[in-house]
């Protein structure tokens, strides 16, 4: 079994692309509906890159991030942000990325390789 | 590139559908020919003030005669930047609060209003009753002075919306490729 990616997103439709892209490249994917969800998740699964939209319902993702120990995390914003807004959404080392969309699935595959391997 | 202040003499409220790739470099050109000298409000439902403030020094936009409306910073950010130039809304979902804001900024006799955009109102509040709100945001605008666009993403997904908001505005241009609209090609 590939690497195990998690994707946290409130849009369905958002989930269903990912989950898809990456399926087909070889990883396990699991998924969230928001922060709150991920966290309880997290209590049985141990991902190895979750990729969590930056606006979602429920607990802000800022005050969720922290209570993430020990795995990489990489944003997945569709709003735009500046860079010192960027600078402050890292609030963990456990950042590793800030996806803008609309993304290229193509970009994205890239990205999740090189952070995870394949 | 159509010349939306001649299109905006006509029509007080328009609908103006882009493509995504070029969404948000077309939308600061557009903003810049407004500002040079007009007042204008600008409703920003993807971007925060911050990074709008980057877009616009980075394309050199006077921004001197804008006031933006920030619906987006507040749920990312504990403090947002203060500026007397931006007024925060607690989230893009807060469809009455939007409006009680605009209502307010409409009273101030701005020249134009940008509503930016109609995309991500349908993402934040699927479940809310976005045309009810179109349509008394618009009826609004009408009461005024006030030229009004509302941008949104050219795609299939937004054809629901779309459809709505036809109903309401005074004219549909469509930039890129003609979808029932007047086309930009």
């Amino acid at each position: 079994m590939g690497k195990h990616i998690m994707v946290v997103d409130d849009e369905k439709d958002n989930i269903t692309t990912v989950k898809t892209a990456l399926e087909a490249n070889g990883y396990k994917v699991t998924s969230a509906k928001n922060g709150d969800d991920c966290l309880k998740k997290l209590k049985k699964e141990k991902p190895d890159l979750i990729l969590m939209d930056i606006m979602m319902p429920g607990t802000p993702v800022r005050e969720i991030i922290p209570k993430i120990k020990g795995t990489k995390i990489a944003y997945l914003s569709v709003v735009r942000v500046s860079e010192a807004e960027k600078e402050d959404l890292m609030v963990s080392k456990n950042i590793v990325d800030f996806i803008q969309k609309p993304f290229d699935i193509d970009d994205l595959l890239k990205k999740v390789k090189k952070i995870v391997g394949a | 590139m159509v010349n939306l202040k001649k299109e905006l003499e006509d029509n007080q409220v328009i609908l103006l559908l882009m493509p995504g790739k070029e969404y948000n470099e077309d939308i600061v050109k557009n903003l810049k020919y407004f500002s040079s000298s007009s007042s204008v409000f600008y409703v920003t439902l993807n971007k925060t003030y911050s990074a709008l403030s980057e877009l616009c020094k980075k394309h050199k936009v006077k921004s001197d005669n804008v006031v933006f409306v920030d619906t987006i910073s507040k749920t990312i950010k504990k403090t947002p930047d203060q500026s007397k130039q931006v007024y925060y809304v607690s989230s893009p979902g807060a469809l009455t609060e939007i409006s009680l804001v605009v209502s307010k900024f409409l009273k101030h006799e701005f020249d134009y209003m940008i509503f930016d955009s109609l995309t991500n109102l349908a993402i934040y509040t699927k479940r809310a009753p976005v045309g009810k709100f179109l349509s008394s945001l618009i009826h609004k605008i009408k009461g005024t002075k006030t030229k009004a666009v509302f941008y949104a993403i050219s795609s299939g997904e937004n054809d629901e919306l779309i459809k709505q908001a036809e109903m309401f505005v005074d004219k549909v241009i469509v930039l890129g490729k003609n979808k029932g609209g007047e086309s930009d090609d």
